[in-house]
């Protein structure tokens, strides 16, 4: 494994499975960006118009690579990968962070922004290696009625503030208060965030890592699966399944 | 800046920054005062009245009880009662000899116009409040919103900031003989993982 | 001052000072401002700040997805999929996901108006003034025409009767996107091939290789989230990971999904698909049917491009397959000779024999109100509707659910048939440029708020008829154009009130169901009327539990005799040009913010349209990313930027449809460029315009225009932070 200049992992999270997990299979991703409409819907993501797009100030939270190999007709694709924050175990954003407003969750194992918080210094953008987080340039218009869809359950954001995907939170408490509420634990595919909701190929698998039993944790350790830019030693949560080109796999 | 600092040791420079510094903490304090006054409202709703009847006050605000927000009765909801009251009923009285307030209320009916009432507890935009898990924990209304059967209309009766909460998250999450009275290593962990939850930035804010 | 405090520092102090403001006081005032406001009578079902869910049917396009839309204090706040309706089983796609930027489009349309022709000042009227326009209409039936949207819902249902009724001419039914999918084209190869017209149902799923000529089934291609499901289940694969081999010159987002992306020349997919029958067929049982015994395979190769052994290796694969299927895609269909290519396609299925067989070919269930298969009008149809409005027999054109003017290739002359039509009924929710050119626009409700079902026509084996219902209420003083049509009517009266002797909306919906009530073999069964249409809004729709495919016949499709040949490109360009609908905006999504600001997929390109080019093509021309050029066929021109990528074979370019709007409100007006402009008028067998077989110019303009992408901003910032 590469060594690189970073800080170590910390022993103590090495094996820690983490507790919400996303599985994204590589392979029946289409690219159809379904995903990307339903998580700007569901966050109140604001549309920042084609000037600003073109500086790289769009503030989409799960966005689709790929990329184009080779020449005309040998061309190959890389595949379509929809890249999101990673949920870090072990996050780079966070120790930057001179306000807090970028901090571990302890209870669900999630890295969070606190929007109240954050001042926006953009450290934390600066450190994160899947460039996952966005900022807020200006106070993007959403001319009425169009504020009439936003999503109560999920904060407004403004000028100066870092955002990024948190895994559908909101749902998640959603989700746990409704299994609280009934006396019972929260079902496996019973929390969807709206991403893995929406997508029409069904790639994208989202559950509890730390239960094996779950079909994320299953997916997870097939021989398939890989995360990116594993040896920083971030420990992320999500798991890309890879694209099978060969003709007559089993199963 | 040497310029900045001779210009900032002139006397009526340092008097006007005074001025400024007092209007800048003024303004914050006025502004936090604001959040903890008892605004106007529509209707001078005297709850003292309805909570000594012996109505229960989740029948009013039934969200209370299993969602985030606890809801505001429904026009609907008033006239139910208000619409067929034995005092101004049996005989009738016309609504003109009704109180003020009663007054209003039905014009409110008669013109199928919305009540705007003005919240009176009121957390930033950033926080998500839920009352639902606060009933579940067994907690009454009044620990919060102060006893209403003396009261008639709303009052702030808590200074509402995020060091409020978590007085009560830890108080209800310690590991003390209140808790725990016979250190029972099961409930710790409980009250462990309670605390985890209650004390992190992600429960209230996304 | 100047002299002792410089103009920066004094703004700095003042910054400080505006700060601190800021954060003490930020918390607090602004909060007093704020309101509650109550229902005054509360919806049933409805908990104060609890969410409500509606079931409907999604309006964005034809495919007729079923939709759950989370609504909160009477505002629609998400869509989700219906996950028990047999189209999309609770998945949608993007432009499902952005019809909420249609019902709070800030550019809608509010109230019924008059206006000039091409102003843009409407003037208020009232919806009894409109009621009387529209009743004068169809008093004069036989000078009105309709031209309605592409899907078949309970409006068009409801203009087909009143029009038999009252002698009207039958309304036409089209979108861009059966343009584009050649459905016109398709249906008339079923019916010769298997002796009935039909959208055929491709059952991807079961199938372990497919082989598809340009059939963009992953981005608009008549039902793409039923074909998306499909495709993830044909990847899964029950015994063996299914194998996709996309044909097209243009690698498209299936292309890219595809194992193998075979680069045939546009035009020579009739070549292709005859020699691979003939291949498959001597390997599998020796020798060739009469149908492909004449083609020269080597010949066949050539002309499109391909390597011979590349054709022969995929004709192994496909006469090795278990389950193949071969579907006829609309960019292969649009070509002179596409309902040829269409009929050897639907026979190399017969051949394979995977007729009414898993992973094969079915025909799709009828509708549950009617036999047969409705098609959309076809570019002959839609030519001689313009021929007749041109030659002013037709005094009122009424126009909803299509907007004719961007969608219609420019070269038909529609525009300049609208002119001469004396009035110009437009019922277009957005000022589109029909509604611009029209003299009354009457706004219906979106489709979020609007009562209705819908007939599917395919991309499910399950009979089904999906449900629509508002989720909230009205936003604007819009009427449903039903309800006008029924008061209308009452007004015209004789024929016209006898034919709907309706009182509402509902009302007719519900004379429409009356034959499901006590249907067997339902999702749900209800005795009378009132417990169905309850159910009927509950689960967004009625449909049959088990699948009532058909299975096609084609006794005697081998047998004919066919000398393949490749199409006729028209004009005399030096390169092919593909027009392909925008994967995310489709026909009618360029309003939509959020669908402006969702990258393409294949070249993640926002807010604007691009011209696709081969690098190898885009140096000849001395030409680099972003460098505008002039593209010109015999019939208009486009000013578009250049993308280079090079999966497109050099001697195609290629550019979306979507964009190049001059009116359809601030999002899409003047924004990228309208290739229908360039769209020839060359018309295949079936009536379907050749759009994939035009031949364009393209010029240095010397100016410049910077596309905004996606992909620039990650590489150029990971490269920045990796130093």
């Amino acid at each position: 494994m590469a060594k690189h200049n970073i800080p170590e992992v910390k022993a103590d999270l090495e094996n820690t499975t983490g507790i919400w997990g996303m599985a994204i299979d590589q392979d029946l991703c289409t690219g159809c960006q379904a995903c990307v409409a339903a998580c700007a819907m569901e966050n109140n993501i604001a549309f920042v118009g084609e000037t600003d797009a073109g500086y790289g100030r769009s503030l989409h939270w799960l966005r689709i690579e790929h990329a184009f190999e080779g020449e005309f007709p040998e061309v190959q694709t890389s595949g379509f990968q929809p890249v999101l924050c990673q949920q870090c175990g072990n996050a780079p954003c966070e120790p930057v962070c001179p306000v807090f407003a970028s901090v571990h969750s302890q209870a669900q194992d999630l890295n969070l922004q606190v929007y109240n918080r954050c001042v926006g210094t953009r450290y934390c953008a600066n450190n994160c290696p899947y460039v996952a987080r966005v900022f807020n340039m200006r106070d993007y218009d959403r001319p009425e009625p169009l504020s009439n869809q936003l999503n109560p359950d999920v904060t407004v954001r403004r000028r100066g503030i870092m955002e990024k995907c948190t895994f559908c939170i909101q749902r998640i408490h959603k989700v746990e208060d409704q299994a609280k509420s009934e006396g019972r634990e929260v079902l496996d595919g019973e929390m969807q965030p709206a991403c893995a909701q929406a997508c029409p190929a069904d790639a994208i698998i989202f559950g509890r890592l730390d239960d094996p039993e779950s079909r994320v944790s299953k997916l997870a350790k097939t021989g398939r699966g890989s995360q990116l830019f594993e040896d920083l030693g971030t420990l992320p949560r999500v798991t890309y399944l890879k694209e099978e080109k060969d003709y007559g796999r089993l199963g | 800046m040497t310029k900045l600092l001779e210009y900032l040791k002139k006397p009526g420079v340092q008097i006007l920054l005074l001025i400024g510094f007092l209007t800048v903490i003024s303004a914050g304090v006025w502004g936090f005062y604001q959040t903890q006054t008892s605004p106007e409202q529509p209707i001078l709703f005297p709850h003292n009245i309805h909570v000594n009847f012996q109505i229960p006050c989740l029948y009013c605000h039934p969200g209370a009880l299993r969602q985030a927000s606890a809801g505001l009765p429904t026009e609907q909801k008033c006239w139910a009662c208000h619409g067929q009251l034995k005092k101004y009923y049996q005989p009738p009285v016309p609504v003109e000899q009704w109180p003020p307030e009663l007054q209003k209320l039905a014009n409110y009916v008669k013109n199928s116009q919305p009540i705007n009432w003005v919240p009176v507890y009121q957390v930033p935009d950033f926080v998500h409040f839920n009352h639902r898990p606060h009933i579940a924990a067994s907690l009454n209304c009044e620990t919060c919103h102060g006893d209403m059967s003396k009261k008639t209309v709303a009052t702030v009766e808590e200074t509402v900031n995020m060091g409020w909460c978590l007085k009560c998250h830890r108080a209800k999450t310690e590991n003390n003989l209140q808790n725990n009275p016979n250190n029972d290593p099961a409930i710790t962990t409980q009250l462990s993982e309670k605390r985890t939850k209650l004390l992190d930035c992600g429960t209230c804010h996304y | 001052m100047t002299e002792q405090l410089s103009r920066r520092d004094f703004l700095k102090l003042v910054g400080t000072g505006a700060a601190s403001a800021a954060v003490l006081t930020g918390c607090g005032p602004a909060s007093r401002y704020v309101t509650r406001e109550p229902y005054t009578k509360m919806p049933e079902y409805t908990y104060n700040g609890q969410s409500t869910y509606y079931a409907t049917t999604c309006r964005e396009c034809a495919a007729g997805c079923g939709l759950v839309v989370r609504t909160m204090q009477g505002r629609a706040i998400k869509v989700e999929g219906n996950k028990y309706h047999p189209v999309n089983l609770g998945k949608t796609c993007a432009r499902g996901q952005a019809t909420l930027h249609s019902l709070y489009n800030p550019d809608r349309i509010q109230e019924p108006s008059s206006h000039v022709r091409g102003d843009r000042d409407f003037s208020t009227t009232d919806w009894d003034t409109a009621t009387g326009i529209v009743a004068e209409a169809l008093k004069n039936p036989a000078e009105t025409a309709f031209l309605l949207g592409l899907a078949p819902d309970h409006l068009f249902d409801l203009v087909s009767d009143l029009c038999k009724a009252i002698g009207a001419p039958a309304p036409l039914r089209y979108g861009a996107l059966s343009l584009f999918e050649a459905r016109t084209t398709l249906g008339e190869a079923s019916r010769i091939v298997f002796g009935k017209p039909d959208l055929l149902f491709f059952d991807l799923g079961n199938a372990d290789v497919t082989f598809s000529f340009g059939a963009n089934f992953l981005e608009t291609w008549i039902s793409p989230v039923a074909y998306t499901r499909g495709f993830a289940q044909m990847r899964r694969g029950t015994n063996r990971r299914g194998y996709l081999v996309q044909f097209e010159a243009r690698m498209s987002q299936t292309a890219m999904k595809a194992d193998e992306w075979a680069a045939i020349l546009p035009g020579t997919e009739e070549l292709v698909a005859a020699a691979l029958g003939k291949l498959v067929a001597e390997q599998k049982f020796g020798s060739a049917p009469a149908l492909f015994e004449a083609v020269d395979v080597a010949q066949a190769a050539d002309a499109a491009g391909l390597p011979l052994e590349t054709l022969e290796r995929y004709a192994t694969i496909l006469a090795q397959a278990q389950n193949p299927l071969v579907i006829p895609g609309g960019a292969a269909l649009g070509q002179s000779n596409g309902l040829e290519i269409a009929q050897v396609i639907l026979s190399l299925n017969a051949l394979l024999g995977n007729l009414g067989k898993p992973g094969g070919v079915y025909h799709s269930p009828a509708s549950p109100l009617t036999n047969s298969y409705r098609r959309p009008a076809s570019i002959k149809e839609i030519s001689a509707l313009i021929e007749k409005l041109n030659s002013g027999k037709i005094k009122t054109l009424i126009v909803h659910g299509v907007n004719p003017v961007f969608e219609l290739p420019t070269s038909l002359g529609f525009e300049a048939a609208l002119a001469k039509v004396p009035t110009v009924i437009s019922l277009a929710s957005f000022p589109d440029e029909t509604a611009i050119l029209a003299d009354y626009v009457f706004p219906d409700h979106t489709g979020l708020e609007s009562w209705g079902y819908q007939q599917v026509s395919a991309g499910t084996g399950q009979t089904l008829l999906s449900g629509a219902q508002p989720v909230v209420a009205p936003y604007y003083n819009t009427k449903s154009t039903t309800d006008v049509l029924l008061a209308a009517a009452a007004v015209a009266g004789g024929k016209a009130a006898a034919a709907l002797p309706f009182k509402d909306e509902i009302e007719f919906i519900q004379g429409k169901l009356a034959g499901l009530v006590g249907a067997e073999g339902g999702f749900f069964n209800a005795a009378d009327m009132p417990s169905f249409w309850a159910e009927f809004q509950q689960f967004g729709g009625w449909w049959k539990n088990d699948p009532s495919l058909g299975t096609p016949s084609a006794a005697s499709a081998l047998e004919k005799k066919l000398t393949p040949a490749a199409a006729q490109p028209e004009g005399d360009g030096e390169f092919h040009l593909l027009v392909f609908p925008s994967p995310i905006l489709a026909e009618a999504g360029a309003n939509k913010p959020w669908l402006q600001e969702t990258p393409d997929p294949t070249t993640t390109v926002m807010w604007n349209s691009w011209l696709e080019m081969n690098p190898v093509t885009a140096e000849e021309l001395g030409l680099t990313d972003d460098d505008v050029v002039r593209v010109s066929s015999a019939f208009g021109e486009v000013e578009v930027s250049v993308y280079k990528v090079p999966a497109i074979r050099p001697e195609v370019v290629a550019i979306p449809f979507g964009q190049g709007h001059t009116a359809y409100g601030r999002y899409a007006e003047n924004r990228g460029a309208n290739p229908g402009k360039l769209l020839g008028a060359q018309i295949n067998a079936a009536g379907d315009l050749a759009f994939a077989g035009v031949k364009v110019k393209i010029e240095k303009t010397g100016k410049k225009r910077p596309l905004s992408r996606l992909e620039g901003r990650t590489r150029l910032e990971a490269a920045e932070n990796k130093g």
